[in-house]
């Protein structure tokens, strides 16, 4: 948590001032009591109806002087919880959005959208409640027994023990239900993943005629959910009338004390009501610090998760130069290239080496999990090797700047995303001021011309979040065209054509072929059509190069290549 | 107006619902006014005791002593009577839900496909858990604060009555001023709120495009351009989460300062009674007390209104589940035992709804071991005869006759256990690998469920995960492959050796190697039985005795490879953008 400390920046003076006003309020509660007292003791006896009005005038007082500072502590409160959460918010943004593949991969991008919304929001309420009232209650439940004892040093000491013990019971029961509350919610999720379980599965499950004893499943675990609530009921329920049961024994005690004291003329009866007031607060109090506590615990929890993602650094350095070597032979080269993702056991990638001409097309081709996606990746310096370099027009990848490197090449993803917003608004990540024409052109070698012109919006329409009102194949072409805006020097198409049927996938490679600025293309393919016109095939096998060269030389010197086709052309 | 009467309906289902609990219920309100009662009664008898201590020498020990004595064991008896209501509570509440819960799901597995089909998952696992639990709390809370509320207010008014009737008036006129007060307040931040949550809500959908597609992010260099829209969107939520945050942060001490003004005049009035004598001085601090609790019911009672009509909603939703039509029933259907093979389908017609029709007038007739390969591009409706087939649907005229039996005349599980059905979908349930294999025959030793899975070439995977034939696989088949679950699926299909087979050939991607184990497990699983296979590989379909050619929910074609290639129809046109280069 201290380390988020540095968010409160700008804010500092209100984080201090909320709590600074609640004291004041809370003291001006613990007044209260004592007017009361002054009324029964002083004003009724002597019968002065002017002392009684004008004591009563200044509990109204108290109370408007309390609601005043209040007013300004939640209002600070509010200001800095609401900075604070902002301004970390940002940070967490900006330094998630600074890593690299490699980071997000070993964090997982569902925790670190957790980490910056519910993580994020928990940490703002936990410190705007702390602002708020972590000083208040306890400094309410110690100032009542403070001004017990200025009241009366024995009769005090009943609040001595109360305090204790109200705690003890407080904090004890609400302890034991933490964990018990998990349990609750693990049961539940029992329960729940059943039933999911029920309705995806219903044809597999009657198919098999499963259906009484996934009845019979359900119904014990639903039991021990029900077992499990009413045990936790029968705990947490404890908690109020215990509590009122010392409460009022406390009372019973001050009573008693205090009828002792005024018998013998040391206390006055306005005194022993007031210390019956002010032990009637202590409980209100106790409990809601208790819920406090909770609250800050969590928030604690959540605070420590974002720290640790703010703690993860980018391990990639980036480099500096803008442009590449032009009279470089090779538009790109891998030179003895190994890979190994983190904690792997065994390289993804071994000993790689292959050159890209200008406006060459490579196809690169092997099952799944041999190392195709991961060799393209190198390239735009996603990853970086672990052995050998990767070469861009003649410089190392690594000593580009990435937005420089990422700018010559045009890179479409396995898995297609698109993004909320018009056709246009996508396209233009491709680059930022394509016009028109060039979108349109852009979408032609696509092949998704036709189902853009068929909108009646046309490049205007909406594409929703996840791309939910396209087809896969639409969303993916429009994914490839994304790529052709850019005019990239290097085109790679990683697995990229899977949801087109064979005749798009044709016409696509047919048109790729014919870009008026020939990129180099490298394509990532399981299918043999997808690759067998390149000019160079790279057949890779559990991240070894199984093979390299053009189709016919391949079938006859490469027999993973054989087998492929095999499985898939001929039959 | 009809909404009342929906909301009134659903509440007599409720209260039928709770009809069996009645004894223990009327207990629980029994209990709540004894407990509530009590507790209010603790005050009056301080107030007695403190009226005892009067002065210096002036202190009546003995009433005192009395008087405090059954202070405790009141005290002490609410309590009791207070815990044991909670636990009645609790019990009615949850024994209630269980039953729901249990009567929602026997339902679930009794509803027709077509039902589950039309909705999401999400949406009806929603309705057992989170609506059941949603009515639960507002049960519970309905309940447990609901009446004792009223008793409390009650009971409180007719304390201070007692007590004072003009103290009473003036506590009573000003209370209300402090529930105005906080609706007054939280009216005006519930379009803060509102807003706020729209805003969180568009920051969160580009939180999750943006993080989530970080990869996609750096690739087209557009980190600048997303930290730009996150800090305009930052900034809007900051501004007004402030003032909701803020404002709604008044209602407390609003209500506060309207409970001080409350306490102070009553302090006055009563003051000024004690003077003139028509009350004591414990009367007066136990009505201090009493003014300070008793505004405490009315805005926990306004707080259960608003969750019993969420409990309601939540109810409608539930009984809307529960009211579904279930599939008709197999009473008196015939057991079909000796299956062999034979299935017809006699001028079938069905549709999904009556507008769009899909399949009309189709005939088929299948014979022993023939293989029928269902063809046509993606989207084109093949699954819909697995669920005739399978009677998950039921044709809308015509018969599907298996055996010369009209599947609806014999008990759906004689006849899906004719069949084994491997879908592209490879749906496995949470458990072992042994739990998925055994599914069709829960008896099979191990060394039947080893067999099955050499055969299918699963032994060598599922011999290498972590604990064998005993590794619990999550849901949805947990870390294992596309290609693994699919091998377990026909495993688990092996092991029953149905006479009938319904297969679904995956088009998803599968690495080479395990595509070819897939295709000679499913090779070695149709020997010699009659199967219907969606097929995508061309060698599933060349060896076909029938090709069943569908496009748009319906079979335009039918023949052999042979006859449909002279035909020069839709499926050589298919044939040739497909497979051939």
């Amino acid at each position: 948590m201290r380390k988020l400390l540095k968010y409160f920046n700008g804010y500092k003076i209100e984080a201090l001032c909320a709590p600074f006003f609640k004291i004041i309020e809370a003291i001006f509660e613990l007044f209260v009591p004592f007017v009361v007292a002054a009324i029964i003791d002083k004003g009724i006896p002597s019968g002065d109806k002017g002392y009684i009005t004008a004591m009563c005038g200044v509990l109204v007082l108290l109370g408007a002087v309390g609601l005043t500072s209040t007013l300004a502590a939640q209002y600070f409160a509010a200001k800095s919880a609401v900075g604070f959460a902002t301004s970390l918010r940002q940070a967490l943004f900006d330094h998630i959005q600074s890593l690299g593949f490699a980071e997000i991969d070993r964090t997982g991008t569902s925790t670190l959208i957790t980490r910056l919304t519910s993580d994020l929001n928990q940490v703002q309420t936990g410190v705007n409640l702390t602002l708020r009232l972590l000083m208040r209650s306890p400094f309410i439940v110690f100032g009542a027994m403070i001004m017990a004892f200025t009241i009366d040093v024995q009769a005090a000491l009943v609040f001595v023990v109360v305090i204790p013990l109200l705690s003890v019971v407080v904090f004890g029961i609400m302890l034991a239900c933490i964990p018990l509350y998990s349990k609750v919610q693990a049961r539940l999720d029992k329960v729940l993943s059943i039933t999911r379980e029920n309705l995806t599965g219903a044809r597999v499950i009657r198919a098999f005629c499963k259906e009484d004893e996934e009845t019979a499943e359900f119904t014990s675990r639903n039991e021990a959910l029900t077992r499990i609530q009413q045990f936790v009921g029968r705990i947490s329920a404890i908690m109020n009338p215990v509590t009122v049961v010392i409460v009022n024994l406390g009372i019973i005690a001050l009573i008693y004390i205090g009828a002792l004291k005024v018998e013998t003329g040391l206390l006055t009866q306005g005194m022993v009501i007031a210390l019956y007031n002010y032990m009637s607060q202590i409980l209100v109090e106790l409990v809601k610090l208790a819920n406090l506590i909770i609250n800050i615990t969590k928030s604690l929890a959540c605070a420590k998760r974002i720290e640790k993602v703010l703690e993860i650094t980018p391990e990639m350095a980036d480099g500096t130069i803008t442009k590449g070597n032009d009279s470089s032979e090779y538009i790109a080269e891998y030179k003895n290239v190994s890979f190994k993702y983190p904690d792997a056991s065994a390289d993804s990638l071994e000993n790689i080496s292959f050159i890209l001409k200008r406006g060459e097309n490579v196809g690169i081709i092997g099952s799944t999990g041999c190392g195709k996606s991961t060799l393209v990746n190198l390239l735009p310096r996603f990853y970086d090797t672990t052995e050998g370099e990767v070469l861009v027009d003649g410089v190392n990848v690594k000593d580009y700047s990435q937005v420089a490197l990422r700018d010559k090449i045009g890179f479409v993803m396995q898995k297609t995303v698109l993004f909320k917003g018009s056709i246009k608004d996508n396209l233009r990540w491709g680059k930022e001021d394509a016009t028109e024409e060039e979108m349109i052109k852009a979408l032609t070698q696509a092949q998704a011309i036709d189902f853009v012109t068929a909108k009646p919006e046309g490049l205007d329409y909406k594409i929703e979040q996840n791309a939910r009102n396209l087809s896969g194949g639409q969303a993916q072409r429009l994914s490839i065209a994304r790529a052709l805006v850019k005019r990239p020097e290097i085109l790679v198409l990683d697995d990229s054509s899977s949801a087109l049927d064979y005749a798009t996938d044709a016409k696509l490679r047919a048109s790729i072929r014919e870009l008026d600025y020939s990129p180099a293309v490298l394509v990532v393919s399981q299918r043999v059509a997808s690759v067998m016109h390149c000019d160079k095939i790279i057949v890779l096998e559990d991240g070894l190069m199984a093979g390299m060269g053009t189709h016919d030389e391949l079938l006859k010197s490469c027999e993973e290549y054989r087998e492929i086709y095999d499985s898939q052309i001929k039959s | 107006m009809s909404k009342q009467k929906a909301n009134l309906s659903t509440a007599l289902r409720v209260i039928l619902l709770l009809k069996r609990y009645l004894p223990l219920i009327i207990l629980s309100v029994i209990l709540a006014a004894a407990s509530v009662i009590l507790s209010l009664y603790v005050p009056v008898l301080f107030g007695e005791a403190i009226d005892n201590i009067i002065s210096k020498g002036k202190v009546n020990f003995e009433i005192i002593g009395k008087t405090l004595v059954t202070a405790a064991i009141i005290s002490a008896a609410s309590a009791i009577a207070s815990w044991l209501m909670t636990t009645i509570n609790n019990r009615i509440t949850f024994l209630t839900v269980r039953d729901i819960r249990d009567m929602a799901f026997k339902k679930i597995e009794r509803l027709p496909l077509k039902y589950i089909d039309s909705y999401a998952t999400g949406e009806l696992t929603s309705r057992v858990i989170s609506d059941v639990d949603q009515f639960a709390d507002g049960l519970l809370l309905g309940f447990s604060q609901f009446f004792t509320g009223i008793v409390t207010i009650v009971t409180t008014l007719a304390f201070m009555f007692t007590i004072s009737w003009k103290i009473t008036l003036v506590a009573v006129i000003l209370t209300p001023l402090s529930l105005f007060v906080a609706r007054f307040i939280s009216q005006s931040t519930y379009n803060l709120f509102k807003k706020q949550s729209e805003i969180r809500g568009e920051q969160t959908a580009l939180i999750d495009e943006m993080i989530g597609n970080q990869k996609v992010v750096l690739a087209y260099n557009y980190v600048d351009d997303s930290r730009d829209r996150f800090l305009k969107i930052n900034a809007e939520l900051e501004k007004t989460s402030r003032k909701a945050i803020f404002l709604s942060s008044l209602v407390n001490p609003s209500t506060r300062f309207v409970n001080a003004i409350v306490y102070a005049a009553v302090g006055l009035m009563g003051a000024l009674s004690v003077v003139s004598g028509t009350v004591t001085v414990g009367s007066l601090s136990a009505i201090l007390n009493y003014a300070n609790q008793y505004t405490k019911p009315f805005n926990e009672i306004s707080g259960v209104i608003t969750e019993l009509a969420n409990a309601l909603a939540c109810a409608s939703r539930m009984f809307e589940l529960l009211d579904a039509e279930v599939e008709p029933s197999d009473d008196g259907n015939k057991e079909l035992n000796e299956i062999s093979g034979n299935v017809e389908l006699k001028n079938v017609s069905f549709s999904y709804v009556p507008e769009r029709k899909l399949i009309e007038g189709f005939n088929l007739k299948v014979t022993p071991g023939q293989r029928i390969a269902i063809v046509g591009p993606t989207g084109c409706g093949k699954t819909t005869l697995i669920n005739l087939l399978m009677r998950f649907y039921d044709v809308t005229s015509g018969e599907i006759l298996v055996e010369g039996n009209d599947i609806k005349d014999i008990t759906r599980e004689s006849l899906r256990r004719g069949y084994g059905m491997v879908l592209q979908e490879t749906w496995l349930k949470s458990g072992t690998i042994k739990d998925n294999i055994c599914m069709g025959k829960p008896n099979a030793t191990e060394e039947e469920i080893i067999a099955a899975a050499k055969a299918t070439h699963a032994h060598s995977f599922i011999k290498r995960l972590p604990h064998g034939y005993d590794t619990v696989i999550g849901e949805e088949g947990g870390n294992l492959s596309q290609g693994q679950k699919q091998l377990l699926c026909i495993t688990r299909v092996m092991l029953c050796q149905p006479p009938m087979l319904i297969l679904d050939e995956a088009t998803s991607s599968i690495d080479t190697k395990t595509e070819i184990r897939v295709q000679r497990a499913f090779e070695k699983l149709m020997k010699g039985k009659t199967s219907f296979v969606v097929a995508h590989r061309l060698s599933t379909i060349m060896t076909a005795d029938v090709i069943l050619v569908m496009r748009d929910g319906n079979i335009i074609e039918q023949g052999s490879h042979q006859e449909l290639m002279e035909k020069g129809g839709f499926y050589s046109e298919l044939y040739n953008s497909q497979f051939k280069h």
